[in-house]
């Protein structure tokens, strides 16, 4: 049962940590535009060379148009692919993307294992036995947890190399950094000699199951009974719960780095609800010290920027 | 093999910090070769005895050394007190997502390194890394304002804070040209360049450190006398007054620049250094306005007649205040929208980032004058002879119109309409790079600066003009078009510094000129290749 407390435990801190996480984001002011070009929900025609709404004669007086579709199609392989890193550093990619989608792939695993035990728990007649959707999933299963294992073994050490042996990762390298290739270096080296001994993935599906259903054991399974195998319970819990707490949180941050940041070219109309936001910051209150700011904790940004200075410093 | 700097090294007692040697700098082609030996010329002793000098060749800002340990401290203080108010809404609404997003999730990956221009021309010296900044201000937030950052400093990078580590901070923050040629590679979205601008901020806002160019003789004589040139509003006049006359006397064409129109459907708010330095430029915009048919006018009110905004590159403030500054003035003259000049910057600052400042009435429509220049000439209403631009054309594109707003392809299609000996840049569009005069560099040459921007930061932007024109012959003048005031600025010291006019025929000015040029009705041209006419 200690087992499935850590985890739950883990899964609890990963969901509050990403939950203040996104909430913190969420909450921060409307910030001034820092959009950066190609925006990627532009027309296609735009986005082929990087333009925008602005190149318009009287941008202003046309709705401006937007294109999701555009925004996927560049955001999938860049998820998914690296495809930024495959074009700006090639040697890096090689490393990278597999240790990613080594990553992805667990994560894929992981949720087909919650499918499977879903569906043993439902236990209809389509699950059963020998019958196809069973076998599609297990199928499936042991496709992307031996193949994502494989590729986030290789990854991660390829990452461990790379940073350790390469002169510019390395000399801005902290212990941290290692640290936490080899976290999860650690999970998947355990997951992998896990697999050698349950090549499909049996012992998986009934934690999994085991998770779902609060520790009821399928098939009479305990969990972590060997030492790796213990091992990757163990360490893929605490990595689920460590992962939002570092700079790797940029798995899912990266969202509000593109699009609260890069890509926001959203206009302030009169009226709108940014511009609602705008006056909410204009009564914030600054206190910079430096004397031409002339902030005394009671003048707001809008009476400072309408002021001129009266001291050079 | 020769060690790396560290950020933790910034702190580290030196007398230069970072030092180019002769040849380290990437090569130049034939026939510059003999600057692939030069380097940046030393500072005489008993000019830098009081100020901060060790971090590199040159010097930027020119920081006062602090008289007592007393001092040191308290100024240390300032530093960590401007820090926090970085991360406060009430101090930094601005820019307080989009510094705390980059300052969170930087993995290190050194992918932004290979894109910046100032890195690879420097011979890759380890300051130059756009990560190298944003990694000392990292660790000294985390270490000294975050609970229980002294332990946690020695898991996740260490460095110590003492006078020399923040001076030379300040210096470093004025060796990046904010191009953001690296946020546009990064694959995680971080922005190394916003990292800097924030700490330029921080030493502006909280310590009053800033350059003597941008600060004192930049935004504060902007707002007070009513151009960052030091013009008055007569002084203006008088210049205007000039350029209706020169313009008649070069092109033959006689025109009337319009003061104060109140009503008019455009304000024309050109970088007030143009007058000054290129009143071609403000002269071919009155003629194609007015061989148009537009209803435009210039403000003749203090920093209504000067579009900079140099606020943008280190002072939220004093970006505010000038940005009201202009909208106000929009706004009381009633016109239907602010066109702004050929000047990068003030189209970044007033369109894009004073966006999110102007509310209710000040929110006056800002369209770029690339924009509007290309409705003209593509509308059909003057006609054009193109063969009178009958020489190899090349573009710049001012990093804070392309990359910073997306206005790529109107300044192209005016080109290749008036301009048959167009070709591109490699890279060009979003991908360009930067003038090396950017986020106020241009203007700076207190010291020995110039000679750094010349040589470091300016020598990619070189490389590339250079390579633009390859194959061309050496006695063919070939011309430069950069439709912003600071590269101008920049590609004409370039120009000078290097003896490119002698050695390549290169010449420079802006897209207007070349319209203006390419015009049927013109009697005389107005671009020249030194004393010689284009065509008479």
């Amino acid at each position: 049962m200690g087992f499935y407390v850590l985890s739950y435990l883990c899964a609890a801190v990963f969901m509050l940590v990403t939950g203040y996480l996104i909430y913190r984001q969420m909450t921060l002011p409307v910030h001034v535009r820092w959009e950066i070009y190609p925006v990627q929900h532009e027309t296609a025609a735009r986005t082929a060379y990087g333009g925008s709404y602005l190149e318009e004669i009287n941008w202003w007086e046309k709705k401006q148009k937007r294109s999701l579709f555009n925004e996927i199609r560049y955001m999938l392989p860049e998820i998914l692919l690296l495809r930024g890193l495959w074009k700006e550093n090639r040697t890096l990619w090689q490393v990278s993307f597999p240790f990613h989608f080594g990553l992805y792939l667990m994560i894929a695993t992981f949720g087909l294992l919650l499918v499977n035990s879903l569906l043993t728990l439902w236990k209809g007649p389509v699950f059963a036995s020998g019958g196809n959707v069973k076998t599609i999933l297990d199928s499936l299963i042991v496709l992307t947890g031996w193949s994502g294992l494989i590729l986030g073994n290789v990854g991660s050490l390829g990452l461990l190399y790379k940073r350790w042996t390469d002169p510019e990762l390395r000399n801005y390298s902290s212990f941290s950094d290692y640290f936490n290739i080899l976290f999860i270096l650690l999970f998947f080296l355990s997951a992998f000699v896990s697999l050698l001994f349950d090549p499909f993935l049996e012992g998986a599906k009934a934690y999994a199951f085991g998770l779902l259903t609060g520790g009821l054991p399928l098939n009479a399974y305990a969990p972590g009974q060997s030492i790796s195998g213990g091992t990757v319970i163990v360490s893929a819990s605490l990595l689920v719960a460590y992962i939002p707490l570092t700079h790797m949180s940029h798995m899912f941050m990266k969202y509000f780095l593109y699009h609260r940041v890069k890509w926001d070219d959203a206009p302030n109309r009169r009226g709108g609800s940014i511009e609602a936001a705008i006056l909410k910051n204009l009564e914030l209150k600054p206190t910079w010290k430096a004397k031409h700011v002339e902030a005394d904790g009671r003048k707001s940004w809008r009476d400072i920027a309408s002021s001129a200075p009266k001291e050079m410093k | 093999m020769k060690k790396l700097l560290k950020p933790s090294d910034l702190a580290r007692p030196s007398d230069c910090l970072c030092h180019i040697e002769p040849g380290e700098l990437s090569p130049l082609p034939a026939p510059y070769e003999d600057f692939n030996q030069v380097t940046i010329p030393p500072l005489k002793p008993e000019k830098i005895k009081n100020i901060e000098a060790s971090l590199d060749d040159t010097v930027a800002i020119g920081i006062s050394k602090p008289a007592s340990k007393e001092e040191e401290e308290k100024l240390i203080r300032q530093f960590l007190s401007g820090l926090k108010k970085l991360f406060e809404k009430e101090n930094n609404w601005t820019f307080l997502q989009p510094l705390m997003l980059s300052m969170e999730h930087c993995a290190k990956c050194q992918t932004c390194s290979n894109a910046c221009p100032v890195y690879e021309m420097s011979g890759k010296k380890e300051i130059h890394r756009p990560i190298f900044r944003s990694e000392v201000l990292r660790r000294i937030y985390k270490k000294y304002l975050k609970p229980g950052g002294k332990i946690t400093a020695k898991l996740t990078g260490d460095i110590d804070l003492n006078w020399t580590t923040i001076a030379r901070l300040a210096e470093l923050s004025y060796r990046c040209t904010l191009c953001r040629r690296c946020a546009t590679v990064c694959p995680i979205g971080v922005d190394n360049g916003l990292i800097n601008h924030e700490i330029r901020k921080l030493f502006s806002q909280e310590m009053g450190i800033a350059p003597k160019e941008i600060h004192e003789k930049g935004t504060v004589q902007h707002l007070r006398i009513g151009s960052s040139t030091g013009m008055n509003p007569l002084a203006a006049k008088d210049s205007i007054e000039f350029i209706q006359e020169e313009m008649e006397e070069i092109t033959g064409y006689k025109v009337e620049i319009p003061w104060d129109v109140e009503g008019a459907d455009i304000l024309l708010l050109h970088n007030a250094g143009e007058m000054l330095a290129w009143p071609e430029n403000v002269g071919a915009f009155a003629i194609i306005f007015q061989a148009a048919g537009v209803s435009w006018t210039l403000s003749s009110e203090a920093a209504g007649y000067d579009a900079v905004n140099y606020g943008l590159w280190y002072d939220d403030v004093q970006f505010s205040r000038v940005a009201v500054r202009h909208a106000d003035i929009a706004r009381r003259l009633k016109v239907k929208k602010i066109v702004i000049g050929e000047c990068g910057h003030a189209h970044k600052a007033l369109t894009v980032i004073a966006d999110r400042l102007l509310t209710g009435d000040l929110n006056v429509p800002r369209e770029s004058a690339l924009v509007t220049l290309e409705d003209i000439v593509l509308s059909g209403k003057l006609q054009f002879d193109p063969r009178r631009n009958d020489f190899p054309v090349t573009l710049h594109d001012p990093c804070n119109v392309v990359r910073a707003m997306g206005i790529v392809e109107p300044q192209r299609r005016i080109l290749r309409k008036i301009a048959p000996r167009f070709r591109e840049m490699t890279p060009h569009g979003v991908e360009n790079y930067c003038c090396g005069g950017g986020s106020g560099f241009a203007i700076m040459s207190g010291y020995n600066f110039a000679q750094w921007r010349n040589l470091v930061s300016s020598r990619k932007k070189f490389l590339q003009i250079l390579n633009a024109f390859e194959g061309e012959l050496r006695e063919v003048p070939k011309y430069v078009c950069a439709p912003c005031s600071n590269c101008k600025g920049a590609i004409r010291d370039i120009i000078g510094y290097y003896h490119a006019e002698e050695r390549s025929r290169l010449y420079y000015s802006g897209l207007v000129e070349l319209i203006v040029n390419a015009m049927a009705n013109m009697k005389k041209p107005i671009i020249r290749f030194g004393e010689e006419p284009l065509w008479e």
